[in-house]
């Protein structure tokens, strides 16, 4: 395999920058960089002057019981947002199937969910879970009543994510699938979805961002996530700013990290199939 | 023996909303036989044989394979298909997987082939078109001539009855047009059943047993290639076979 930098979605889209245009982005990225200097010390200087920099605000971070404190929030973050996560892909799965089925009566069901789901805020689903449904005499627990509406308000996005997939995929592929005697069902699995994945792999990715950025909301079912555990850090200590920093540092990591992988899987996609 | 045709089309119309795009198609093809369909862009060739395996419904008539009716879905539709071997003018295959997997596939899954079976046979295949040698590489590693010989291999793997190509050649450099007739040729001489839309003359005198003339949705004429090329019985024709021979 050779070591040169493999070309990224930009090198596709625009033309190598010339000269003059290349002395413009240095110029730019110049400013912007100072501008975002200029902006975290105002930051930092604000919180010196206000004392959120003092050491009664952070010396709990020493402690070991806090870490793990937070890091138990964060298993049960990562837990809440995989079970969702993994809900709301097998329900955009089986919505996609609907919307693309053939039956009159599937095809409306799935297109009436998926809108309903796209257009309903995530929150108005968890009150929905938290609210109405104990109600009705079911119980469920914290860590299903945020996993299900978190899982329930991405499904009809992803639904759609992998309709577009398969709709991407060149109308003759199932036609020389079907002309060899592969049914419909037999096409989809073996010939579409497989190549359908590619094109859907970096929108699933994001969405699993959404899902664990809407975890957040776990605290309204009083579920023990990383941000319930935090305003627990934060009333026990009386140490807003310092928390929610520590707690955004945290998820900004865990996206990043999502992110790469992402790119990793785009990338390693499209060198096998050009390898 | 069969007394059979291969494929038989009667009284077969069909329309795209208001355009009217095949007008009651009559036409069988015997086994063995090599019929090479010609006829000016938007004629509906490409229409005709993909109504054969049922890739376009059809309004009225019927379609009939070794004296079958095509069915209008389900397993036995997909039977059917599987039994008429079809190369597109993209050639289509599957990027996503290497050439021999390309040729395996469907006798697999759907002849229920031993996969150690199919293999050696699509390997078969693929040195019988000129290919091989490229069995492991993906789909896009090989250049356009390459890629609809193994179109043809995959086709070939399932025993098809008859084969249908959608102009074959259309999307080819130059270059490698050549290569692609001598598969094809070669076939025909092996007794394969053809129904072949081309705009390489050509190949349709040298391999043609019969010859037909298409346009606007109806066959104007028909016949061996000889007679066919010498004397065009309609003005269409020679109008067609004239602007042809300007190019
Ligand atoms: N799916 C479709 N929907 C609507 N009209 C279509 C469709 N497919 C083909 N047509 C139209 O039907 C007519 C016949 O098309 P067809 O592709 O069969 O012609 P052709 O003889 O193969 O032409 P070419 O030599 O350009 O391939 C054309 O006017 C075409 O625009
Ligand atoms: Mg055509």
């Amino acid at each position: 395999m050779s070591k040169t930098k493999k070309p990224s979605i930009r090198d596709y889209l625009y033309e190598p920058p010339g000269p003059r245009t290349r002395t413009w982005i240095r110029v730019g990225t110049a400013l912007a960089l100072g501008l975002i200097a200029a902006l975290v010390y105002a930051v930092i200087h604000q919180f010196a002057v206000t004392g959120q920099l003092k050491a009664k605000y952070w010396s709990f971070f020493s402690r070991w019981t806090t870490w793990r404190f937070i890091g138990q929030g964060l298993l049960t973050t990562v837990e809440v947002a995989l079970t969702a996560a993994a809900i709301t892909f097998a329900a955009g799965f089986l919505l996609m199937r609907g919307r693309l089925s053939r039956h009159a009566i599937l095809w409306r069901l799935s297109a009436g969910l998926i809108s309903f789901t796209r257009g309903v805020p995530t929150l108005l689903f968890i009150y929905f879970f938290f609210l109405v449904v104990p109600r009705t005499g079911v119980k469920l627990s914290a860590f299903w009543k945020i996993a299900l509406p978190v899982a329930i308000s991405a499904c009809g996005v992803v639904a759609e994510a992998f309709r577009g997939g398969v709709n991407a995929v060149p109308r003759g592929q199932r036609e020389a699938a079907l002309s060899l005697g592969m049914t419909e069902r037999r096409a989809f699995y073996r010939i579409l979805f497989p190549q359908a994945f590619r094109y859907i792999i970096p929108t699933l990715i994001a969405e699993l961002v959404i899902v664990l950025k809407d975890t957040t909301f776990a605290y309204i079912v009083s579920c023990a996530d990383l941000m319930q555990n935090a305003r627990v850090l934060i009333s026990n200590y009386d140490a807003l700013v310092s928390t929610y920093l520590v707690v955004a540092v945290i998820y900004i990591l865990i996206n990043y990290g999502l992110n790469r992988l992402s790119e990793n899987l785009a990338g390693r996609e499209s060198r096998r199939k050009t390898a | 023996m069969s007394e059979h045709p291969v494929i038989e089309l009667r009284h077969v119309e069909k329309h795209f909303g208001e355009l009217h795009v095949l007008k009651d198609i009559n036409l069988s093809v015997a086994r063995g036989e090599v019929v090479v369909v010609i006829g000016p862009s938007g004629s509906g060739k490409s229409t005709l044989c993909r109504t054969i395996n049922r890739l376009e419904t059809i309004d009225s008539g019927e379609i009939r394979i070794d004296g079958e009716r095509i069915p209008r879905e389900g397993k036995n539709l997909a039977r059917l298909r599987s039994q008429i071997g079809m190369v597109f003018q993209s050639f289509n295959l599957f990027p996503h997987r290497t050439v021999l997997d390309n040729v395996t596939i469907a006798p697999v899954d759907v002849l229920r082939i031993p996969k150690k079976q199919a293999r050696e046979e699509a390997l078969r295949l693929l040195e019988r078109v000129g290919v091989g040698d490229q069995a492991r590489k993906v789909p896009a590693q090989l250049s356009g001539g390459q890629q609809q010989r193994a179109a043809i291999a995959r086709a070939l793997a399932m025993h098809p009855k008859a084969m249908l190509f959608d102009e074959p050649t259309s999307a080819l450099d130059p270059e490698m047009i050549g290569e692609v007739l001598n598969v094809m040729t070669e076939l025909a001489r092996e007794g394969m059943t053809m129904l072949v839309v081309t705009h390489e003359m050509n190949f349709a005198r040298r391999v043609a047993s019969r010859v037909i003339f298409m346009e606007n949705g109806s066959i104007l004429e028909e016949g061996s290639p000889e007679s066919f090329f010498t004397h065009p019985q309609t003005q269409r024709a020679q109008a067609f076979l004239q602007s042809i021979q300007d190019h």
